[in-house]
């Protein structure tokens, strides 16, 4: 067995508060390997992380690299260590262009000017040598977000990063950008280089690591080599029981619930969004709608919402036009709605959890009379949905902001799902939501499916949309260009095919799947 | 449902008067340099709003014109708008009720609650303009509720000067309203009036309507955050509207409460004395939250006073008042951001926020 090149012991981090987000932690990477750490959210993988990376400051436990002890101060003495990062979120100039962002801060220099045709040439040696295929020139606010990625790849590996720490690296990923990522890898390792993988989707995990390091509740739980494991030996280590993620099919498909006809939509500065929409949703089914994000996808459900104007062609909730209805009236007609962001659009997090439970109901005279808030309704309302939904919070008067990301979502949903909705729109429904919250979301929307929903399912993760939807239809560049009745075989391959526009459907095959 | 754990609370209050603490020892320093005696002038300072009945009354008069202004800044800023407006709104508050006073009217005990009903009309369509000007147009509130102050400011004193002064007595003030047209004292011969009654029935009155009606949850729905209120099927612009409308009829009413109040009982140009723009500070300080209000009020109305004795009781130049008050506001202002804010949050054992 060779030396670890990086190996934290027994690390613990205490935020001021008394939150214990690592409690003696260890992390034994060896050269050369890919080394992937998994966990729930909440599990302190990110904590990790930036104590490996030198932004914060582990209260106990040692770090070496290369069997030296070292101590960071910040991410500089990391840099120079060797270890590099790439940001879930980019820290890239937009308006700079690709090689001006990957050699920013230490920029060639001749004299005292910029050697740019240096700074080219190094650039593109680099992206090169370790298949990291980016044009150096464009400006990257011009580049897909693969590519951007690519960038910040590049722009550790510039620094001589030896260690390559990739914080949930194909979360914003299609899955053929996946694919090319999973090569870029490869070639870092073969050419020596080390790199740490976050990550909570199991399959890229088996697919790409040699070891894995489970974490749960700030403690590692393991450390295994991934030829030993499954997905579900693996899941069942990260939230220490038994999961199942697999959710039962619609059993019947009932009548027609919405109907979208020739449906055009424009945004604010006359840009085209979506055209030429045609679909069709039952009562009793879930319609999955893929798409790499901005396609359209996101702006059909804002139009069913009644959040964005209609440009062109129809709506139509059970025969009745959709158009001229206000928010409130589509939701009194059994419309619900969650929408892709909770914190920017689902909720309001200064208010409290039994207020932004009764938000979507302030006609009701549960919760109001004549005007004067009924708190003990509203109260007993919220205390209700707390227990069936099995929101973990403090009680129905704690502000909403103060819950994790799961318990925030489970909020949505509870209000969403509080009473049995005729048509569901739901739009990333498990982002950033650890596994029991995400297997206890997805059984909700069943359940709403199996009360007689119809459902829009909009979603980043293909996983999902093939593990949830009864049909679905794919989106690119503002249209519906291919329509699937949806059965084991259909693979995430295959609908990233068209996702991308590098296959077309015929018309007939598009039509079979239109009912 | 305010949901205000005592140990937050009991932050903000150590924060605010660490930062009161501070602006005064500034102020002595200030004082220190510009006074001959400056012990003196700083105890008249600290004492003398409370030394005798007429002071306590002077100290209590501004308590409830800041309630009040308080409350209007409190109510647009809990539903996010920065509408800037109560100083006009004040003006042709104050206009409104004034002609009531000078008119038949003014000497029937209908008076008083009937100019205070139509300064508060006044006011409102003063609210009402900016609110609608920024749902129809995208206007700025801030720009034009400024810029509606200023045109409020003009305006009446103009009207005052050219039309309310007895003509050709170069007054820059009405006569005179009749008695029954000024606010009956609560304690003779001071400016303790009817004004503070007002000022707290208010307090009582927007906290019912923020935490207790439909409208008011609306209200701070749309502040926490307007996509969701309209995702969720509130109108937020009506909301935001109406939230103008009633914010300026509360200006309005301080405008009556100006020129009804003991001490002026007629109309002057430029008689708020930028009392009516420290609302804005009442509220920060406040947080928004209306039972605060009175209670910052109170406090930020006695330094206000004490600055003010000490300029007529005193050696300190009248500039140097400005420069200790506007310290004052900046310091607690600014005690939001405060150093060892972390240092005081673990003080109190309070988690401060993780980023994990």
């Amino acid at each position: 067995m060779t030396d670890p090149i990086l190996k934290a012991t027994g690390i613990t981090r205490i935020y001021p508060g008394g939150t214990v987000a690592n409690d003696g932690v260890n992390l034994t990477v060896r050269p050369g390997e890919v080394h992937a750490v998994v966990g729930e959210n909440g599990a302190g993988k990110s904590t990790l992380m930036k104590v490996l990376f030198g932004l914060e400051k582990p209260d106990a436990g040692s770090l070496t690299v290369n069997g030296q002890k070292v101590d960071f101060t910040g991410p500089k003495d990391a840099i120079e260590a060797g270890i590099g990062m790439v940001f879930q979120h980019f820290s890239l100039v937009p308006s700079f262009s690709v090689y001006e962002n990957v050699v920013l801060g230490s920029e060639p220099a001749k004299g005292i000017s910029f050697d740019r045709a240096k700074a080219i040439a190094t650039v593109r040696e680099l992206s090169q040598k370790f298949r990291l295929t980016v044009d150096p020139l464009p400006a990257v606010r011009r580049l897909p977000v693969g590519q951007q990625q690519r960038v910040e790849i590049l722009k550790a590996l510039y620094r001589d990063a030896q260690i390559l720490i990739l914080d949930e690296p194909t979360a914003v990923l299609a899955p053929q950008e996946v694919e090319e990522l999973f090569t870029a890898i490869r070639a870092l390792t073969a050419q020596g280089r080390t790199v740490i993988f976050i990550a909570h989707k199991l399959p890229e995990v088996l697919e790409i690591s040699d070891r894995i390091t489970v974490m749960r509740g700030g403690k590692t739980v393991g450390e295994v080599e991934t030829k030993d494991v499954d997905e579900s030996s693996l899941a069942a280590m990260m939230v220490g029981r038994e999961v199942s993620l697999r959710v039962d099919r619609a059993a019947t498909t009932g009548e027609r619930a919405l109907e979208v006809k020739n449906l055009r939509l424009v945004a604010g500065n006359g840009v085209t969004l979506a055209d030429d929409l045609t679909l069709n949703v039952h009562h009793g089914e879930i319609l999955g709608l893929v798409g790499v994000e901005g396609n359209g996808q996101a702006e059909l459900l804002e139009a069913i919402a009644g959040l964005r104007p209609v440009a062109g062609g129809s709506l139509t909730l059970q025969g009745t036009p959709l158009d001229e209805l206000t928010v409130l009236e589509r939701r009194d007609r059994g419309l619900a709605s969650i929408p892709e962001d909770r914190i920017a659009q689902g909720l309001a997090t200064g208010a409290s959890v039994a207020e932004n439970l009764a938000a979507t109901r302030l006609d009701d005279p549960r919760f109001v009379r004549r005007g004067i808030l009924n708190l003990k309704g509203i109260r007993d309302n919220a205390v209700a949905l707390i227990d069936r939904f099995s929101i973990r919070v403090g009680g129905p008067d704690v502000d909403v902001g103060t819950l994790s990301g799961g318990n925030m979502q489970k909020v949505v949903v509870a209000r969403e799902l509080s009473e049995q909705p005729q048509i569901l729109l739901v739009n990333q429904p498990t982002r950033g939501v650890d596994l029991g919250a995400t297997q206890f979301i997805w059984k909700s929307i069943t359940d709403a499916r199996d009360g007689g929903a119809a459902v829009l399912l909009s979603s980043a993760d293909l996983q999902e949309l093939l593990a949830l939807s009864d049909r679905l239809v794919v989106f690119y560049r503002g249209r519906i260009v291919a329509a699937f009745v949806n059965h084991a075989e259909l693979t995430s391959e295959t609908l990233g095919a068209y996702m991308l526009g590098i296959e077309t459907q015929t018309p007939e095959a598009m039509a079979g799947a239109m009912r | 449902m305010s949901s205000i754990r005592p140990a937050s609370a009991l932050t903000e209050v150590t924060r605010v008067l660490l930062a009161v603490a501070i602006a005064l020892a500034v102020a002595f320093l200030i004082v220190l340099a510009t006074s001959e005696e400056p012990i003196k002038a700083f105890r008249t300072f600290l004492t003398a709003p409370f030394s005798s009945n007429r002071t306590r009354g002077l100290w209590i008069d501004d308590v409830a014109k800041l309630t009040l202004t308080g409350l209007a800044f409190s109510l647009v800023f809990q539903a996010r708008q920065f509408a800037l407006g109560v100083q006009g709104q004040v003006y042709v508050g104050g206009l409104a009720a004034s002609f009531i006073a000078l008119s038949p009217i003014g000497v029937t005990p209908l008076s008083i609650p009937l100019g205070m009903l139509v300064a508060m009309c006044a006011g409102s369509v003063w609210g009402f303009i900016p609110g609608y000007a920024k749902a129809r147009f995208g206007a700025s509130e801030i720009v034009s509720s400024l810029m509606l102050n200023y045109i409020a400011i003009r305006v009446v004193n103009w009207v005052i000067r050219a039309h309310l002064a007895p003509p050709g007595s170069g007054q820059l003030n009405s006569p005179d309203f009749p008695d029954a047209s000024v606010l009956p004292a609560i304690i003779q011969g001071t400016r303790f009036d009817l004004g503070i009654v007002v000022a707290l029935v208010m307090t009582g009155l927007v906290w019912f309507v923020l935490y207790r009606t439909v409208w008011g949850l609306k209200l701070r729905l749309v502040g926490h955050n307007p996509t969701f209120a309209e995702g969720a099927g509130i109108r937020a612009n009506v909301v935001m509207i109406s939230t103008m409308t009633v914010s300026g009829a509360i200006g309005g009413l301080l405008g009556a409460v100006y020129v009804q109040g003991r001490a002026f009982g007629r109309i002057a140009i430029d008689f708020d004395g930028n009392l009516a723009f420290e609302g804005i500070l009442i509220a920060i300080v406040a947080k928004s939250r209306p039972l605060a209000v009175p209670v910052v009020a109170l406090a930020y109305g006695y330094l206000r006073q004490g600055a003010q004795l000490m300029g007529l009781r005193t050696d300190v130049p009248t500039e140097i008042l400005g420069v200790v008050q506007a310290l004052i506001i900046l310091l607690v202002a600014s005690s939001f951001t405060l150093p060892g804010r972390a240092f005081i949050a673990r003080l109190m054992g309070r988690k401060p926020e993780v980023a994990r």
